[in-house]
């Protein structure tokens, strides 16, 4: 079974495959566009201390084989087979890029995925559209990296201005004259690359198709809405999905009403929560009820079709505006703050901080945006877009801030913001949506 | 402006893609249906947001108009029959659009998440009976059984759980279809606490069990925005 991965994603391969023999496909498409697609082999530092780790179309394979470039096969535009227990120790990240050969930049890109195939059958996959990108040249597309002793596979989707030669550059592969190695601005003809051998590839039974393969009965219809499988703890369904997996002594709180299904023995029972209902209920008019989830299942928490972000609090704190949570570990321990400023709505803007050991679901209107704070300048957010922050950033109401919105008849000419400031590391959590 | 403006731009990688599939997504929230001389359309007044082809449509006809009976209460049929040769794009206010292909199948899907179906399928109105009145979102079900094509809304990216693994609990205002065969039944979560206005504020599932499968949307929203329309 697939599984979606987002874009910043993380995920053990162990979670999506026991086999180690991967098979990684890179499809992407646009209009005129040619794309050279390579893996970068990295060392700890995210170095390319070693370009025989750089596999392309010039270099097909790794020294002892572990990772060979297979080329288009099966729908996708460039293949890779990734033999995991081969690679060296010294080689910690696996990074797949793809660059444009030639005129063109990345908005133009009409489709793409990166997907892992294992045993025959797609495992996990990661789509993405140009209205991602802007005017860069080149995307790290994923990463497969080393982390605790066993691989995990990274969504990364980052964009990079220039071309090949400037990522080579970027990981430190000098080497680029020596080799003579093709850039962008001079591309060379690709030689021809060699049949992969069939062995060790776990080449797709199904493959994914980039046009729409017209389905029979009504579950292929529907299998990319099929529920992910099981694991423990909190899973991302999709975007507007959350799903808990419940636990004996595990329970989740959250915001009443949020249950959308549920498989197993789950019960749902009232949470007085004593201050916080009193001061959030009686004094913003927007009581934060919630409920108490226990047994033993799988619930399913979702709020009108809003983006979810889980959150994973290790030991930190996370302050989280009380009308943009969802759910979260009933371990977590958790307090109502009251920013009070002159001329805030409602007396104060009332958040939860949360912290401990645990997750917690944020929901958001539209894609957010984190911005980092520091020390100076100062960070800006309007009251009703503020979702969340880190707990080391420092809040300060601001005077009212003049927005010439006279246009709008009915419209107060002046508008809350707070400010932010706070040690390197703290970021503020922003929504595109004024609620 | 000449079309060619738009290429690279931010509304040049929006254009129709020729699909050979008789229902197809453009984009999340459109559904675009290729019409055919042989086969008819039955759509949602109201949903369609543009055509292009011989198309035209008319209130569907007396006998079907008197099966679907009660699903409306006003004069106006609830569903138009599409006809001709073209290209029809559907969509209800932003919502998910799901294209399902039944082969020999039967669905069950609430009335308001119905967008559109193909004349050959078989389509019987019924109004809830029961529990499943409690469902907010619409007090009619439409049967739909044959072969051919069916598209659904939901608002927010579903989810298909599988009855036949676990007995399934969704919340009435959540459920956009399921397949017919199920066993369903509702089970009240409320206690004695929800009697003094305490409640969890999820008084009322319903279960499904056997071999099949729910749809469950990520909103349980009960304003239902199709009645209103005329």
């Amino acid at each position: 079974m697939s599984r979606e991965l987002a874009k910043a994603s993380r995920v053990r391969v162990s979670e999506l495959t026991s086999s180690t023999d991967l098979y990684l496909g890179v499809h992407i498409a646009g209009p005129g566009l040619t794309f050279d697609i390579s893996c970068f082999g990295l060392d700890a530092e995210e170095r390319l201390s070693d370009d025989r780790y750089f596999v392309f179309f010039n270099q097909p394979n790794s020294p002892e084989q572990s990772i060979r470039l297979l080329g288009a096969q099966e729908g996708d535009s460039e293949s890779f087979a990734v033999a995991l227990p081969q690679v060296p120790e010294t080689v910690h990240k696996l990074a797949l890029t793809a660059t444009i050969d030639g005129d063109g930049q990345m908005s133009q890109v009409a489709s793409g995925y990166v997907r892992i195939v294992a045993d025959g059958a797609e495992v996990g996959r990661y789509s993405f559209t140009g209205t991602e990108f802007s005017t860069e040249r080149a995307v790290m597309l994923a990463d497969v990296y080393r982390r605790g002793g066993e691989w995990r596979f990274a969504a990364v989707g980052q964009g990079f201005d220039g071309g090949l030669q400037a990522l080579l550059e970027n990981f430190g592969g000098e080497a680029l004259e020596e080799n003579d190695e093709p850039t962008a601005e001079t591309p060379v003809a690709p030689i021809p690359v060699q049949a992969p051998a069939p062995t060790l590839v776990a080449v797709p039974a199904q493959p994914a198709q980039p046009a729409e393969p017209v389905p029979v009965g009504v579950r292929v219809s529907l299998t990319k809405y099929t529920e992910l499988p099981e694991c423990p703890g909190w899973v991302q369904q999709n975007d507007n999905l959350v799903r808990a997996t419940l636990t004996k002594g595990q329970d989740v709180l959250a915001v009443q009403g949020s249950m959308v299904a549920y498989q197993g023995k789950a019960d749902f029972a009232y949470e007085a929560s004593g201050m916080l209902r009193k001061l959030v209920g009686n004094l913003t008019g927007q009581p934060l009820k919630l409920m108490r989830v226990s047994g033993e299942g799988q619930v399913f928490l979702a709020d009108e079709a809003c983006d979810l972000h889980m959150v994973r609090l290790e030991g930190d704190s996370f302050c989280v505006g009380s009308d943009r949570l969802l759910a979260f570990d009933a371990n977590l321990e958790y307090e109502v703050r009251r920013i009070e400023g002159e001329g805030l709505p409602n007396g104060g803007y009332f958040t939860l901080q949360l912290s401990g050991h645990g997750t917690l679901v944020v929901k958001t209107n539209g894609i957010p945006v984190l911005l980092p704070v520091t020390p100076v300048p100062e960070t800006y957010v309007d009251v009703q877009a503020l979702v969340a922050w880190s707990k080391g950033a420092q809040v300060i109401t601001t005077a009212p801030v003049r927005i010439r919105r006279s246009s709008y008849a009915g419209h107060t000419a002046q508008s809350h913001s707070l400010q932010f400031r706070g040690a390197p590391g703290n970021f503020v959590v922003v929504q595109p949506f004024e609620v | 402006m000449q079309a060619q403006f738009l290429a690279g731009g931010g509304l040049g990688t929006h254009r129709p893609v020729d699909t050979a599939a008789r229902m197809s997504n453009h984009g999340k929230a459109i559904c675009r249906v290729a019409v055919t001389a042989q086969t008819d359309l039955y759509a949602k007044a109201g949903a369609m947001v543009a055509y292009d082809g011989f198309l035209q449509y008319e209130a569907v006809s007396q006998t079907f108009r008197r099966a679907l009976g009660e699903w409306a209460s006003g004069e106006q049929s609830p569903l138009l029959r599409w006809s001709g040769d073209g290209a029809l794009y559907l969509a209800d206010m932003g919502a998910d659009v799901l294209n399902l292909h039944l082969d020999g199948e039967n669905l069950s899907v609430n009335g308001s998440h119905l967008l559109a179906l193909d004349a050959t399928l078989q389509c019987t109105v019924e109004k809830v009976k029961g529990v499943a009145m409690m469902a907010g979102t619409g007090l009619y079900n439409v049967q739909v059984s044959g072969t051919g094509w069916v598209s659904v809304t939901s608002r927010g990216v579903p989810v298909v759980l599988n009855c036949a693994e676990a007995e399934t609990y969704v919340d009435p205002d959540a459920l956009v279809a399921w397949t017919t065969g199920l066993e369903i039944r509702a089970r009240r979560s409320m206690k004695l606490g929800s009697l003094v206005g305490r409640g969890s504020g999820e008084a009322m599932q319903l279960g499904f069990k056997g071999a099949g499968f729910v749809v469950v949307q990520p909103s349980e929203d009960t304003a239902d925005r199709l009645k209103i329309r005329g």
